[in-house]
């Protein structure tokens, strides 16, 4: 038995960093530009949403199988873990933390949340695409009515707007001395085998070495 | 209170939702630091020793 447990594949390692690198550009060359930064922003902003909608699209590709789908989903078990949880922290339980799957309701929540926010952000970006000129195809802005495209813009901006809170949470509770072992994992690739049996359940999470 | 949309005007003159306020980038900022700093609080002074959710 190895003292390490494998959490994260090199090839899902991969996807994470180069969509984060791909959020932030997509983030920067999105607000710099109304912030007072002015640069040609428009290229660089749909080469990397175009990079971004091949990275989610292999990342679904690799998660459409029953057991990782499962590994995420939230289920009536994580909303137990989750009360339970709660009522520690709020010192009305003094009883320790449950063991989780793979992934605690909190990942599973902030897991889910970037799904629909970024998936929402990439539909509509792949949608107003249609109104600038790319090597495949010239514009066409009137392919939607004015309304139409009102509300196209209003849910692409809401859901930029929602990941400037959710990146800057998400890098700070990675970055949370308690959460080393998963920053650790989604860097190396690894857990300890003590901290993969302090904190999980191979009940729910079979370990791999 | 700062507007939640932008509104423009068509070739006819018509208003049009133009898409979110860009006014409300420093709310959703700000947003993201009050749950840091909150956390920050509770985690140093408040949470139960361990605790990890």
């Amino acid at each position: 038995m190895l003292d390490r447990v494998l959490r994260h594949a090199g090839i899902d390692r991969l996807i994470h960093w180069l969509t984060a690198v791909c959020v932030l550009i997509l983030l920067a060359t999105a607000f710099l530009p109304i912030l007072g930064v002015e640069f040609a922003w428009v290229a660089i902003h749909w080469w990397t949403g175009f990079a971004l909608m091949a990275l989610v699209i292999v990342h679904v590709l690799r998660s459409v199988t029953p057991s990782r789908l499962m590994r995420i989903w939230i289920g009536p078990r994580d909303i137990r873990d989750a009360f339970a949880a709660t009522r520690r922290n709020l010192h009305l339980a003094g009883t320790a933390a449950p063991k989780t799957g793979k992934y605690t309701f909190s990942q599973k929540f902030i897991h889910l949340a970037f799904a629909v926010v970024v998936l929402a952000a990439i539909v509509t970006g792949a949608m107003m695409m249609v109104k600038i000129d790319t090597p495949w195809w010239d514009r066409d802005p009137y392919w939607l009515s004015d309304e139409a495209w009102g509300i196209v813009y209003v849910v692409h901006g809401l859901a930029a707007l929602l990941l400037i809170t959710m990146v800057m949470t998400h890098v700070y509770f990675a970055l949370r001395p308690e959460k080393k072992a998963f920053l650790r994992a989604m860097i190396g690739g690894f857990v300890s085998r003590a901290d993969y049996e302090r904190h999980h359940d191979p009940e729910r999470w079979k370990a791999e070495e | 209170m700062p507007d939640l949309i932008r509104v423009s005007r068509d070739v006819y003159g018509a208003e049009t939702l133009g898409g979110m306020s860009w006014d409300l980038i420093p709310y959703f900022f700000g947003l993201g630091l009050v749950i840091i700093i909150a956390h920050a609080v509770y985690s140093r002074w408040f949470a139960p020793r361990g605790a990890d959710e």
